[in-house]
């Protein structure tokens, strides 16, 4: 998973939103717990924010240079299928914005 | 005339049933006010007008009440833990009936004027008569302190007892039948009125408790109509007890509640009771302050006008006041609070119940701060010109600050928020720095590289309340009574209740309650990590043990070395489980926990640590930089609403606004959710913080896309959906051991450093206070 490592370098921020208890971000949690260290590791600069409310539907967000985000739901997938929506949020980042700055 | 007490203005109802010789007689019992109308037997037009008195007072008691404590307070049981049932909760306003919660098997039955009511054992017979539903006045009795007995005023008449019972202090029995509405109860109650009234003086009307007075109110209700004492009365020298509490010993009645707060919530032993029968007096017994953070509570406790607030004597009637539920900012607790303000001015600053956060107490600073928003503040768009600020328009100022910034590369602008940041604003400036390519950002409090990924890593996970079940706890880098005197509170309670073993790692601090101070070295900290030193076996022995992290090791070099050490204690002491976590991060500001759930910490490959390659500075009410820290050539904003120390070194001035005139959402340490909602007006031309970003924002071309507040809101919603839940508590689940990454770095042996120099000066407010300047002048590093 060599993309992993290129997601401080495409990415600003990466969100996590989760319920702490229910069905529906199960996935998301085990995705967490088994992925939160590796990832943390290969880009320990990048804030990996994990946010949790009850009740809230699982979902990833990033958010790319000059503030633009991009967000997936991931209720209903598995854990190697929010794997590889992230890897989608890596690989498909937006490019090219030109700077605001003179 | 009677020498007694008289209401100004007088509220009560009148109307006119005839039967004359009572004052109050005769509200007409609705049921809204029918807490009385259980009760049974009135014969005769006396014991009628007593009756449907009593109804009335009751239902006016409750009144004030929920104007005391907000209408929260029949929500909350009053956490009584008296004559050993810990877990009945008593609500005290009795209006609607107390309710408690006990097994069936704890329960007795007891009969209150005629009616059968079930309550715990253990409860006394004053709550049984609040479970029923009947009101009995009271002096000394309060619900989170000892039982006294000694005012009389809760004397009621139980079957088969030869005389009146104080109520308070007699624990009901099962069967036991009590009366509160007998001829010999109310002679009891008048009896004991005109006793307090003796030496009582008539001056409620230059009294500052004059209207929201129990003495005031209960001799309207239980006290006779004409008094017979003509002698002179006793007066007491005043005492001087600092600053902040004006003492009028003359009104004092000796219910000693205030002694009794000083020693078992305050934890200092200063006040006592000196002499006996009339020449009894409350005092110091020498010339000595009362040193505590938690001093301003006894003003509240006071029943009567003997202790009131210094610095609004004279200044403010209640009854003038228009009172909003907010929540205060001065540290991370939020505890929630009532600003009392008359016309554009905050007059005072009063607790509102919360049993989750601050029971209904406040600290000093929370409840006196308030006459720093009045002074040095910001009130106009400012720019500096040829070294001078001068005053500059709105759309000029910000349209100066647009293109400076938009002159500046990204990677050479930062942007601080303040100590006193609502989400919103941070919010804002977030999305408004990061739509302009910087990243890097982040809270006062915090450092430059604060890691924001697990929430559990950063709140109080045990909860404030939950704090008080601890008995072993471990502080790291923190004094408690300083940092969190509510915090401390609690686990004073924890000491005292169930002698919790306290160990700490920091700076030698009195802590008011039984500690061990183990050192101030990290040598300590690894050698607990190791097994070594005796306190571990004490947290691992523990069935509920915690650790107490304070922010101010997040300036350490070494702080993830030291966090590192201390997650690894808890694990080995098993301090973070299923059922418990007792890893707590006591936070120092109001804004830190919501910036840290925003994200509001520097972004991926932002530049971070070099301060000297600032190019463009924003300032969103942050003060902890020096102005040697700022480079010279750096374009600095500062908003905000004080023009407090870093405000000398801005470029341009915009004026925000303070947290009683605004509606901002505050998370409090252990994670909680609360509002601020606007008392008082704007001050000049000051806008809302997050709206000045958002025209910045539109001004520098990079438009914000929201212009509500709502708007906002939802925004929050996409970053940190927690901060939408306002009033709740959303818990943070740690991960396992195995999930977090490996740390670097080497615990390096200098001491911890104290995180607040001085508990009354924090924050732009309390640094502007007159109060708190006084407070500092008179006790010092406390």
């Amino acid at each position: 998973m060599a993309w992993r490592s290129k997601l401080s370098q495409s990415l600003r921020e990466l969100r996590i939103h989760m319920c702490q208890t229910g069905v529906a971000s199960k996935a998301t949690r085990e995705f967490v717990v088994k992925n939160y260290k590796d990832l943390k590791t290969q880009n320990p600069r990048l804030p990996i924010l994990i946010r949790e409310c009850s009740g809230i539907q699982p979902r990833l967000w990033a958010r790319y240079d000059y503030g633009v985000e991009r967000s997936i739901p991931l209720d209903g997938l598995s854990e190697p299928e929010i794997n590889a929506k992230l890897e989608e949020l890596v690989t498909t980042a937006p490019k090219g914005k030109t700077p605001i700055h003179a | 005339m009677a020498p007694r007490c008289r209401r100004y203005p007088l509220p009560l109802p009148r109307s006119s049933t005839g039967s004359g010789s009572r004052r109050f007689i005769s509200s007409p019992v609705d049921s809204s006010v029918a807490a009385g109308s259980g009760v049974a037997g009135a014969k005769g037009s006396t014991s009628k007008a007593l009756n449907s008195g009593v109804a009335w007072y009751a239902g006016i008691r409750g009144k004030l009440y929920e104007r005391k404590y907000g209408s929260d307070f029949y929500k909350w049981g009053s956490g009584a833990s008296l004559g050993g049932v810990r877990h009945a909760r008593v609500a005290s306003m009795p209006a609607v009936g107390a309710k408690f919660d006990a097994k069936p098997e704890d329960c007795i039955e007891v009969s209150v004027d005629g009616k059968d009511v079930t309550v715990a054992k253990g409860m006394t017979v004053l709550q049984a008569c609040e479970v029923a539903g009947v009101d009995i006045p009271r002096f000394c009795y309060h619900p989170r302190l000892s039982i006294a007995g000694n005012c009389r005023m809760c004397l009621v008449e139980v079957e088969k007892t030869p005389k009146p019972v104080a109520s308070c202090a007699m624990p009901a029995l099962p069967g036991m039948k009590i009366k509160t509405t007998t001829p010999l109860v109310k002679k009891a109650r008048e009896g004991v009125m005109e006793f307090l009234l003796i030496n009582h003086p008539l001056d409620c009307p230059i009294c500052d408790q004059g209207g929201e007075c129990d003495l005031q109110d209960q001799s309207m209700v239980y006290g006779s109509d004409r008094g017979r004492f003509i002698e002179a009365k006793r007066s007491v020298t005043d005492k001087n007890l600092g600053p902040l509490v004006k003492t009028v010993m003359t009104r004092c009645i000796q219910c000693t509640r205030c002694v009794r707060f000083a020693s078992e919530i305050a934890g200092v032993q200063d006040l006592g009771v000196l002499g006996r029968g009339g020449a009894e007096e409350i005092g110091t017994y020498v010339e000595k302050l009362m040193v505590s953070e938690l001093s301003g509570n006894v003003i509240d406790i006071c029943p009567v006008g003997a202790l009131t607030s210094k610095p609004s004597a004279f200044t403010v009637r209640s009854w003038e006041l228009k009172s909003t539920e907010s929540v205060d900012v001065s540290d991370a607790i939020g505890a929630n609070i009532r600003v009392d303000s008359r016309g554009p001015e905050v007059m005072r600053v009063i607790p509102r119940l919360n049993e989750e956060v601050n029971e209904e107490w406040i600290s000093d600073k929370a409840r006196f701060a308030y006459d720093g928003l009045k002074r040095q503040r910001l009130n106009e768009p400012l720019i500096r010109r040829e070294g001078q600020l001068e005053p500059i328009s709105w759309p000029q100022a910000l349209k100066t600050v647009a293109e400076a910034a938009l002159k500046v590369n990204p990677d050479e602008m930062a942007a601080i928020a303040g100590k006193l940041s609502d989400a919103e604003s941070m919010m804002a400036l977030k999305d408004f720095m990061n739509r302009l390519g910087c990243e890097r950002l982040w809270v006062e409090g915090n450092s430059e590289d604060t890691v924001a990924d697990l929430r559990s890593n950063y709140l109080v996970n045990s909860t404030i309340a939950g704090l008080e079940n601890t008995d072993a706890c471990l502080l790291v880098g923190t004094e408690l009574r300083i940092e969190a005197p509510l915090l401390n509170h609690r686990l004073r309670k924890a000491v005292r209740n169930s002698r919790a073993k306290v160990g700490v790692i920091g700076p030698e601090t009195e802590l008011h309650l039984k500690a061990e101070h183990l050192g101030n070295s990290t040598d300590i900290l690894a050698s607990i990590a190791e097994g070594k030193h005796p306190f571990a076996q004490t947290l691992s022995s523990a069935k509920f043990p915690t650790i107490i992290v304070g922010s101010g090791v997040l300036q350490r070099s070494d702080k993830e070395a030291v966090l590192a050490a201390v997650q690894t204690i808890a694990h080995k002491a098993n301090v973070i489980r299923e059922d418990w976590n007792g890893y707590n991060f006591l936070l120092l500001n109001a804004a830190q926990a919501a910036g840290l759930d925003l994200g509001f910490v520097p972004g991926s490959r932002a530049p971070v640590g070099d301060k000297k390659s600032i190019k463009f500075l924003y300032l969103l009410g942050a003060d902890d930089l020096t102005p040697e820290d700022i480079p010279a050539d750096a374009f600095v904003v500062y908003q905000g609403h004080h023009g407090d120390r870093s405000a000398y070194r801005a470029d341009v001035i915009l004026p925000g606004v303070a947290y009683t005139e605004k509606e901002g959402t505050y998370e409090n340490t252990e994670g909680r959710t609360q509002q601020t909602s606007p008392a008082v007006p704007t001050v000049g031309d000051a806008r809302d913080d997050w709206k000045i970003i958002r025209a910045l924002s539109e001004i520098a071309g990079v438009k914000l896309p929201y212009d509500t507040l709502n708007g906002v809101r939802a925004r929050m919603l996409a970053v940190a959906p927690n901060l939408f839940r306002v009033d709740e508590l959303e818990p943070a689940t740690p991960l396992p051991k195995e999930s977090l990454p490996e740390t670097k770095g080497k615990l390096d042996s200098s001491p911890f450093k104290r995180a607040v120099e001085n508990f009354y000066m924090t924050d732009p407010i309390s640094r502007a206070s007159k109060t708190m300047a006084q407070c500092t002048a008179a006790y010092g590093r406390s």
